[in-house]
């Protein structure tokens, strides 16, 4: 068992790698009464070519394959495991993102038995085409609701517009069509693939004792066989630098018009450290042209140019990255031009100083201090890191040693000729009520 | 959990020292009745005093300095119980001993911008910037009209409106657009002195403290004028449910139907039966294991989600789903079988102990944060003054089948109501 002390944030990190390859996190905190335990894949929407395992070619699985496997987890002969998980008052839940499938319970009581449910029902796929028929409809309801809901859209529709070639550009559920060609042979043949422990991450943070919780997992795995771990072999098309469309509408029964504007990272192929400083400025950077301190932030919201709404936010992952800015706004053409000029500026003319800097970097490192209150968040994110090989916990030293030229850096790769899109949601002029 | 100081009258702190969160929280909550109008105003006047300050006369200079503040929150909000309206300032730091900060303590600071924030906004010869009050109304005004976006919110505001129409249990917490667009510079200079002088006025703080310490702070700190504040008595809301149950289909441009559906029930907040009808709730639809979940969703597949919520200072009851609209009679009988079947008893040891359960679970994973502790105790205090989160645990124990059989048999059905597409709108 490894410790890993973090003095500054007075925390212990607990962690071993089992001989099937699972790496098990623990990571207690005192005064909690709830544990969050968090079975994680390194499997995604993204995943869609591989060579599965004991097979020789690639294949490419129907769109949304992950997030329906995760679905169709929850289902077991005996019944369905939120039964048993209520019955031991653990509230469980997952999800699926374009990386990752996790898994997950919070409960204040019962730790023991409900890691065991959630070890055993992750490890125990069942899966018959009478159930995975069944799944179809549910599923079919959740991507009809996601379809009305316009952030939704705007968000993977610039996405959409942004990738050319790369899986990130499917919607993370599929569409309705797409999910009907999905089969059990399939999900077992994606289960068999990502879902071996030397593609997972084990995470318990809250109220529990990190030995004994390091030991029953152990046990737990010790006790079951699994195959050799093997690397996982996926395949990713060439993406081009440039954005697919520069520019796309729609039309929706909304109150207001709304503008998003997408900007394509270049050069992702990293990860470790490399990577947390590139996300680290990437983010200070966004936070000093568009955050509520910002020049472009008064502007905008004192001209009536965007309101509660606006937020941006940037993401990173290994093979694909990219920043969204936008906001519901009655002017989509002058906000559109004033976000552009912001950016031309800071591409043409780069003014950020070492002070500005200061100021971001002391409010994210607050927010990050503060975010520590939430195992939730703690869990999400320490996964995230982990699978990029990052650590969550180099967040704060990082950002004491940020400097200005790493985020001008960044900002090359981020703000480029051709590399951005805009998606304006039009009122289709039929409100009422 | 939280010690009481009263402060004067009408104003009380709530301390409560605790090594649990890395932070220090304060919330200060002031409450008035409930209208459309007063709503409106003080959801306005919640945003002006969150923009700017007389020393921070502008939102750029009044957010950076929260920045060097290592990104201290500083917040305001509007929120409503029973005919109660609440404007709420909600302010949390980093405890210092985790900052290698040389410019002196954190959360003392943020006190005094929070105070100044009250007692000397931005105004100039006494009067709210136009300006601001104006851009401000816009914001409000925008947040009111974009529910219309979210059809899910859309169909419960929609339904509530249609059965409580002008009553608190549809108001919303920010007021109508029209209230909100009719507020003056003048008007709002009204409403933020009625605030200071007329609300009751909770303050909580909790963290790593030194309780004496503090309340000696908060005592110099925040000191309002001496006025009669009253207590909003909260007010009956029976309906007689003689009337016999609307149905009601609407449409939009969308995809997929919302159906939901209301009951009434004289079971509220202040009642004995309380624990007894969240239970009753549990069973019905709050959880994954509710009849709801298991029938409607994963036994027929015609919902991914299909809920029930207990409003229980409205003494009502919803229940939530989307689905084809195509499968609105077929869903909605089996909406109606499961209550059916819950007043006939059939409700077995499992469900009662999965209930049960679930929620002790959720108010003991509520204290694991700071906001939740002190929303769940504000709450609740109104109940209990010493009330931790085993009272009520111990409430819910004693409930039996027969109790939530009964509360069943107590609910009355008010409205069936159908958000869903236009047939025949296409785009151009």
């Amino acid at each position: 068992m490894n410790e890993i002390h973090f003095n500054q944030l007075q925390e212990t990190l607990y962690h071993e790698k089992l001989e099937n390859g699972l790496n098990v996190y623990v990571l207690p905190k005192e005064g909690f009464s709830k544990t969050y335990v968090t079975f994680t894949t390194k499997y995604g929407s993204v995943d869609r070519t591989f060579i599965p395992r004991d097979r020789k070619e690639y294949v490419t699985v129907p769109d949304g394959i992950a997030h329906f496997l995760e679905h169709k987890m929850f289902e077991k002969e005996e019944g369905d495991v939120f039964q048993e998980f209520s019955e031991n008052a653990a509230a469980a839940n997952a999800f699926t993102s374009f990386t990752r499938t996790s898994y997950l319970f919070s409960s204040t009581s019962n730790l023991y038995k409900n890691t065991k449910t959630l070890l055993d029902f992750v490890q125990q796929p069942y899966f018959t085409e009478k159930t995975v028929e069944k799944e179809k409809g549910i599923i079919a309801q959740e991507i009809t609701m996601y379809d009305d809901q316009p952030d939704w859209r705007q968000y993977f529709g610039t996405i959409e517009n942004l990738f050319r070639n790369h899986p990130v550009r499917i919607d993370i559920a599929g569409t309705v069509e797409t999910i009907q060609d999905i089969t059990a042979d399939h999900l077992y043949e994606c289960y068999e693939t990502f879902y071996h422990p030397s593609n997972m991450v084990f995470f318990a943070v809250g109220n529990v004792d990190p030995a004994e919780m390091l030991k029953f997992v152990k046990e737990d795995q010790h006790s079951k066989s699994f195959k050799a771990p093997e690397p996982v072999v996926r395949q990713f098309p060439d993406e081009p630098d440039e954005a697919a469309e520069t520019r796309s509408d729609l039309r929706m029964d909304v109150t207001k018009p709304k503008l998003m504007i997408g900007t394509k990272c270049r050069n992702t192929a990293m990860s470790g450290k490399e990577m947390l400083i590139r996300e680290l400025a990437s983010d200070v950077t966004l936070d000093i042209l568009f955050g509520r301190s910002s020049e472009f932030y008064t502007k905008a919201y004192n001209e009536g140019l965007i309101d509660e709404s606006f937020s941006y936010e940037f993401n990173l992952e290994n093979g694909f990255g990219f920043a969204v800015v936008g906001s519901d706004t009655d002017h989509p053409e002058e906000l559109e031009k004033l976000i552009f000029s912001v950016l031309d500026e800071a591409k043409s003319n780069w003014s950020i100083t070492d002070g500005q800097l200061d100021r971001i970097r002391k409010k994210r490192i607050g927010l990050f201090m503060r975010a520590l209150n939430s195992p939730e968040y703690i869990a999400n994110q320490f996964t995230h890191y982990n699978f990029n090989e990052m650590n969550l916990f180099d967040v704060v030293p990082v950002l004491e040693q940020l400097t200005v030229e790493q985020m001008k850096e960044a900002f090359r790769d981020l703000y480029y000729e051709n590399g951005q899109t805009v998606l304006t949601i039009h009122p289709t002029g039929n409100e009422q009520g | 959990m939280f010690n009481k100081t009263i402060l004067q009258p009408g104003v009380t702190l709530y301390t409560r020292p605790t090594a649990q969160f890395k932070t220090i929280s304060l919330s200060i909550k002031f409450t008035a009745p409930l209208t459309e109008e007063n709503a409106g105003a003080r959801t306005v006047l919640a945003n002006v005093l969150e923009d700017s300050t007389a020393h921070y006369p502008t939102r750029t200079k009044l957010r950076q300095a929260l920045e060097e503040l290592y990104g201290a929150v500083f917040y305001t909000d509007t929120g409503k119980r029973g005919n109660q309206h609440s404007l709420m300032v909600f302010a949390e730091s980093v405890n210092d001993e985790y900052l290698n900060n040389p410019d002196g303590p954190v959360f003392e600071q943020l006190l005094s911008l929070v105070k100044e924030s009250l007692f000397e906004p931005n105004l100039t010869d006494g009067a709210f910037s136009e300006t601001i009050v104006e851009r401000e109304k816009q914001s409000v005004a925008d947040r009111i009209r974009s529910v219309y976006n979210d059809k899910t919110r859309y169909a419960n505001k929609r339904m509530l409106e249609l059965i409580r129409p002008g009553e608190p249990a549809s108001l919303s917490a920010n007021g109508s657009e029209e209230a909100v667009l009719a507020v003056t510079a003048e008007t709002l200079r009204q409403t933020y002195d009625s605030m200071l002088n007329n609300d009751s006025i909770d303050i909580y703080v909790l963290g790593d403290i030194d309780e004496q310490q503090m309340i000696e702070q908060v005592k110099d700190l925040f000191s309002f004028p001496a006025g009669d504040r009253q207590t909003v008595q909260p007010a009956g809301h029976e309906h007689s449910g003689e009337t016999p149950p609307k149905h009601i289909r609407e449409k939009q441009d969308m995809k997929q139907g919302k159906l939901n559906m209301a009951y009434s029930t004289p079971v509220d907040f202040r009642h004995p039966d309380y624990p007894k009808m969240q239970m009753a709730n549990g069973v019905l639809g709050g959880f994954a294991h509710s009849k709801l979940f298991v029938n409607v969703r994963e036994k027929e597949s015609l919902a991914y989600y299909c809920s029930s919520s207990y409003s229980s200072q409205y003494g009502l009851l919803y229940i939530m789903s989307g689905i084809d609209a195509e499968e609105e009679e077929k869903t909605a009988r089996l909406i109606g079988e499961q209550i059916e079947a819950m007043k006939q008893g059939k409700i077995s040891d499992l469900e009662m102990r999965q209930t049960l359960a679930l929620l002790s679970n959720s108010i003991r994973s509520a204290f694991d944060s700071a906001k939740g502790q002190i929303d769940i105790y504000d709450q609740y205090k109104q109940l209990d003054e010493n009330f931790r989160a085993d009272h009520l645990i111990a409430k819910w124990e004693q409930v039996t089948k027969e109790d939530v059989q009964q509360m069943a048999g107590q609910l009355t059905k008010e409205i069936t109501y159908l958000l869903s597409g236009r047939e025949a709108l296409e785009d151009e």
